[in-house]
């Protein structure tokens, strides 16, 4: 019988470990690129509008996340799988497969959640229309969770580290700038619209601003990114137990 | 299952694509023994040792390991294993202690166990010293230890072992060899690809020789060597080239020796693995 919390402790423990020895180093590379979208789009763009500034801060956040859970993840499982072969190790031991995913995504999800509060936090200081709550909070968990599931996925199927840059370049870098974090997805012409509005950063943009605003969540946006958690961790699942027996 | 047969592969083939790595593979390996599979470079040992570890599905064939069919059995046959790769696979950023301790979490063992197998083992390996170093700032021999230790944490009856002291100087070599010898008289089988013939000859108690995924020849040292002859007599004539000949014998050797007429040099030496290799596959290890 398999103690799944446990055992993705357990896996997670060497990226816990290497979090402890590289905190400042985690936390910078965490901060800069959400602080730059923060510099440039908050203050640089409408000067310090405040209410420009209350609605960017939970976009800039969605970025985070995003970029947090899927470069940690996904980076380093690649450099496990193609250069230590350790990732092959790691699927011999007796663990479940679920434990495996879910451990190997637990620094991406720690990094997402802690850059996005202290962007939350420092926005709060600047505008008086952000505010932390549990709704908040799990928004936030849900977008790291989702973004870190699909860096594992990426992470195992990816042949070689351009691959995963050029994943990174198509998918990744066009949704931090067109998922609505930025400015409304109405704004863009019907069809990309429709097309943007599909892609996961839209819906965990569009939560995380509604729980920081404190307005009502849409339900459907909250369904869209459990049916993306789902897709990705099946993703995950199916090239483990492909490997496997 | 033979008792006695703790890893048995019958018929194991293994394709990449168009490229049949491991071709027609037999192999049996006694319970304490130290085995070596020997073979050149893209012989075949790392797809063989990935497919005996289950880290690779075969083709076709089978493999029973500690009695357990990896078919049907891979979580019991891999709780029964521990696997040293060519390639280092310790987390560099992380200390000695705490990639030991990740590996006994990973085994599932309880904290205090980990803790316990990790004094025990660090103490065997002679790596108490160094538990607070980062791996980072370890040598090649002293990563190799610690891999050692996070291999045999969960307490395996066999160690499969990939080429495990390439690029070691002569005496981490030596230690590690020491060290090997030490595990094994603890009970633990051992399994090692190597290319060097002095580890397969000085270390093991059977070799099986591999060449184009396919198991030429096996048995101890001594039976190949006697196979071929315990004597080798070498002959470089004026133009440089060497032509072998083997004898079970010196007398023999000596006399063959004698009536032999070259430009260059004679010579008589003990046959060794790669002699044997040499005459048995036309190639050189």
């Amino acid at each position: 019988m398999h103690n799944i919390p446990s055992e993705i402790f357990r896996v997670a423990y060497g990226d816990l470990c290497y979090m402890k020895h590289n905190l400042v180093q985690t936390l910078v590379s965490t901060l800069v690129g959400p602080l730059l979208y923060l510099l440039a789009f908050g203050y640089g763009m409408r000067s310090g509008d405040s209410d420009y500034i209350a609605y960017v801060i939970p976009g800039i956040v969605a970025i985070s996340s995003m970029n947090s859970g899927f470069s940690s993840s996904s980076q380093k499982i690649v450099i496990q799988r193609l250069f230590h072969s350790s990732f092959d190790e790691l699927i011999l031991c007796p663990m479940h497969t679920c434990s495996v995913i879910f451990g190997k995504s637990v620094m991406g999800i720690i990094r997402g959640l802690v850059g996005g509060l202290i962007i939350i936090g420092l926005g709060m200081m600047l505008t008086t229309g952000l505010h932390i709550t549990l709704l908040l909070i799990i928004s936030m968990l849900l977008s790291s969770i989702m973004f870190s599931l699909l860096g594992v996925a990426a992470g195992l199927l990816a042949d070689s580290t351009p691959t995963l840059s050029m994943f990174n370049s198509i998918i990744i870098l066009p949704m931090s700038f067109m998922c609505g974090t930025l400015f409304e997805i109405d704004s863009l012409p019907p069809i990309v619209g429709d097309i943007v509005w599909a892609l996961p950063l839209s819906h965990t943009t569009s939560i995380i601003r509604e729980a920081a605003n404190c307005s009502a969540i849409e339900p459907v946006s909250v369904l869209v990114v459990l049916i993306y958690i789902t897709i990705f961790y099946s993703i995950s699942h199916v090239v483990i137990r492909k490997k496997l027996y | 299952m033979d008792n006695e047969h703790i890893i048995q592969a019958e018929n194991l083939v293994k394709r990449f694509g168009k490229l049949t790595a491991v071709d027609g593979l037999d192999i049996t390996v006694n319970k304490g023994e130290i085995y070596g599979f020997l073979g050149p470079n893209g012989a075949g040992k790392t797809t063989t040792i990935r497919l005996l570890t289950t880290m690779e599905k075969p083709t076709s064939g089978s493999i029973v390991i500690d009695g357990h069919d990896t078919r049907t059995q891979f979580l019991k046959a891999r709780r029964c294993i521990g696997v040293i790769q060519q390639q280092n696979s310790l987390d560099k950023d992380l200390t000695v202690r705490e990639n030991i301790f990740h590996h006994g979490m990973m085994q599932n063992l309880s904290i205090r166990k980990s803790k316990d197998r990790m004094e025990y083992l660090a103490d065997l390996m002679e790596l108490s010293g160094r538990m607070g170093d980062k791996v980072s700032k370890l040598s090649g021999g002293w990563k190799k230890r610690v891999s050692i230790v996070c291999s045999l944490i969960h307490n395996p009856n066999i160690l499969f072992m990939d080429e495990p002291t390439t690029g070691l100087d002569t005496q981490s070599r030596n230690m590690l060899w020491k060290m090997i010898r030490n595990i094994n008289n603890q009970g633990t089988t051992i399994f090692l690809t190597t290319h060097y013939i002095y580890e397969a000859e000085s270390l093991c108690d059977r070799v099986g020789i591999i060449n184009k995924g396919r198991l030429i020849v096996e048995g101890t040292p001594a039976e190949l060597k006697e196979m071929v002859g315990k004597f080798t007599l070498v002959i470089v004539d004026e133009n440089g080239n060497e032509h072998t000949e083997y004898f079970q014998d010196m007398q023999s050797a000596k006399k063959a020796s004698l009536n032999a007429s070259a430009g260059g040099s004679i010579s008589i030496r003990p046959t060794n693995l790669e002699d044997v290799f040499l005459e048995l596959t036309g190639g050189k290890l």
